[in-house]
């Protein structure tokens, strides 16, 4: 089984994160892998452990993406490519899937692992259009895989009402949430071996397309602004005797709050 | 000279911290409460290779170059020196030694197990009348036709509670000036752990007195030829510090942290005290001191994977480190108040705990002296 798994590398929400002019400011910024994507590579090497898989990650983006590739490596990935091109910087999800559909087509996979979504933007797109673009299965919010044969697998997802379970015929996308698995620390060993492992890094050129082939010169959305979430305001504070205080929140409730 | 820029360095200390966080972080205190490691904590850190840190890989090692080394052990220890202290008793002064002076079969027999974390190492060379002065051993290995028969009694063993494969300084019975180093597995016959030390700080680590009573071990466990006991020991003293050194600069780093984080929330006066000039410049004292002795570990480090002559530099390493960690703490405290000098807060710990940096593996003053020996000792 040939597994592509893909990986974004992301800002990291937990730090403070500064806004000036509708733009995100660099200063400060970090960068980390995509949690989901974190838990998506945990899968494949979880596959690549119980039925022999070959993992494949690819990253997509302008810059060095070589830290989040490297730790995925010790993790336990085997091969990795980096679509590194500047014009990616400006592209939307339908563009992203598309540059993965030229991947995917290059590579002869049986499955493609992404997360749900990213952390940056929360969209949660590129991986189901991904399925649409190469008109094959696609099941998201997946919490287990388990393999049944060479050409099927019974995923397990969360789904409004509990849980789903579907068969699903390879080749198939799947985006997995963070209940599917604990995400491993690399051993020591890992880290060690993954400074030996080639890169295979590439622009869009290199992999046989363009920025306008991928849609990229004609994006469906574009980011116009960002702003910064607003702070939470101070709650109030009554004292007092409990009926005076609580004749005093109920009017606020209703006259001012309006939510009564 | 950055080393931290490498990004496999980079790594190594991002994953060891988030691993110390998150699995030795809420157990850290607990352990300080008594002898002994979590056997949920110690299975957690065998297929992480923190037992093999530089073993070769055929032999179920990670081999980490010295300088991933010496950020494993300050990480650890940043968060329970204790254990960063069992970490690398086992991987430098239990482990090394048989890598550089034991046969392949010896290799092959001791260091798997060691490198899975199935058998903890331990460094036996002090005896109540031996420690500085290496020569003054006197647990006794009597040469007989089937191998040796050892005598004796070793104190302060570090990881002497827990540990499975040892290496034991003896002198021959015929010839008490000449030492050798034996390696005697915890099952032999005559050997035996006394009760567990007291001690003032690393009270996790299960530091004990071993004993040696008619143990009779095979000749092939005779690490090197006889004779080169002191050899090895000084040669696995050497890289010890390394790790000793890394170890103490951890502690400092943990107390360096608490103590900025105090500052910053602790109001006096109506203001925090990190506002206090006498506050920032006790902050910037141990940021310099630790920054140095950081520098000093990863040249040792870096001399030592190159091959070049490292004893003088993880001397300096190790003394600088060891003084650094005492006065950081003190520090510490010092900025912590009362609740610095109570068990709630973890400052108080890390006081304990770094004192012992400055007299295990060498004290400083032996440090000084290895220091002074090689200066003194260099062509002009």
């Amino acid at each position: 089984m040939k597994i592509l798994t893909t990986v974004k590398k992301v800002v990291d929400v937990e730090l403070n994160i500064h806004v000036e002019n509708g733009a995100i400011l660099d200063k400060g910024l970090q960068y980390v892998i995509n949690a989901w994507d974190e838990n998506a590579v945990e899968a494949a090497v979880q596959l690549k452990e119980s039925h022999k898989a070959d993992t494949t990650l690819v990253s997509l983006g302008s810059g060095d993406n070589t830290d989040i590739i490297r730790k995925c490596y010790a993790m336990g990935i085997d091969n990795a490519i980096h679509i590194d091109d500047p014009a990616l910087a400006k592209a939307d999800s339908p563009t992203f899937a598309r540059v993965l559909q030229k991947v995917y087509e290059a590579g002869d996979y049986d499955l493609v692992i992404t997360g749900k979504q990213a952390q940056d933007t929360d969209a949660g797109q590129a991986g189901i259009m991904l399925a649409q673009f190469l008109n094959i299965p696609c099941v998201s919010n997946v919490i287990k895989i388990e393999v049944t044969d060479d050409s099927h697998i019974q995923v397990s997802r969360l789904g409004d009402a509990g849980t789903e379970i579907l068969d699903v015929t390879l080749p198939a996308v799947i985006t997995v949430s963070d209940g599917i698995n604990e995400p491993r620390l690399p051993a020591m060993r890992g880290i060690m071996m993954a400074k030996k492992k080639k890169i295979n890094v590439m622009d869009l050129a290199g992999l046989g397309t363009s920025f306008e082939d991928v849609g990229g010169t004609a994006p469906t959305s574009e980011i116009v602004e960002f702003m910064p979430t607003e702070k939470r305001k101070g709650g109030q504070k009554f004292e007092g005797e409990p009926a005076e205080v609580t004749a005093k929140v109920v009017d606020l409730l209703v006259n001012e709050a309006k939510v009564l | 000279m950055d080393f931290n820029r490498c990004m496999k360095h980079q790594l190594i200390r991002k994953t060891v911290r988030e691993f110390a966080e998150n699995e030795i972080r809420p157990l850290a205190a607990e352990m300080d409460k008594g002898p002994g490691f979590p056997d949920d904590l110690m299975e957690k850190m065998k297929p992480l290779h923190y037992f093999g840190l530089q073993v070769p890989m055929h032999l179920g090692g990670a081999d980490l170059d010295s300088i991933s080394y010496a950020i494993v052990i300050e990480e650890i220890s940043r968060v329970s020196a204790a254990l960063g202290l069992c970490i690398t008793v086992h991987n430098s002064v239990g482990i090394y030694p048989i890598l550089r002076f034991g046969t392949r079969e010896q290799q092959q027999q001791f260091v798997p197990p060691m490198a899975a974390g199935e058998r903890i190492g331990a460094f036996c060379l002090t005896e109540a009348n031996a420690g500085s002065d290496a020569g003054g051993v006197e647990t006794v290995a009597q040469e007989t036709e089937q191998g040796f028969v050892l005598n004796g009694t070793k104190i302060f063993v570090t990881n002497g509670g827990i540990c499975g494969t040892i290496l034991v300084f003896a002198v021959s019975d015929m010839d008490p000036a000449r030492s050798s180093v034996f390696i005697v597995e915890n099952h032999t016959p005559g050997f035996s752990v006394g009760e567990i030390e007291d001690l003032c700080g690393m009270r996790a680590n299960p530091v004990a007195s071993l004993f040696f009573e008619d143990c009779r071990i095979a000749a092939d466990h005779c690490l090197g030829k006889p004779g080169q006991g002191l050899k090895i020991g000084l040669t696995a003293l050497d890289t010890g510090r390394i790790g000793v050194a890394a170890q103490a600069l951890g502690i400092a780093q943990a107390a360096f942290e608490e103590s900025v984080a105090y500052a910053k929330a602790r109001q006096q006066f109506n203001q925090p005290i990190s506002r206090f000039q006498t506050i920032q410049n006790y902050l910037a004292d141990m940021a310099v001191q630790i920054d140095a002795s950081r520098l000093l570990v990863h040249r040792a480090a870096a001399l030592k994977d190159k091959g070049q002559p490292f004893s003088a530099q993880a001397a300096m390493a190790k003394l600088h480190c060891s003084t650094t960690a005492r006065t950081v703490t003190n520090l510490a405290v010092q900025i912590h108040g009362g609740y610095g000098y109570s068990k709630e807060y973890d400052v108080e710990r890390y006081f304990r705990d770094a004192k012992v940096t400055e007299i295990y593996e060498g004290t400083s003053e032996i440090q000084r002296m290895v220091i002074a020996r090689d200066l003194l000792t260099r062509p002009v």
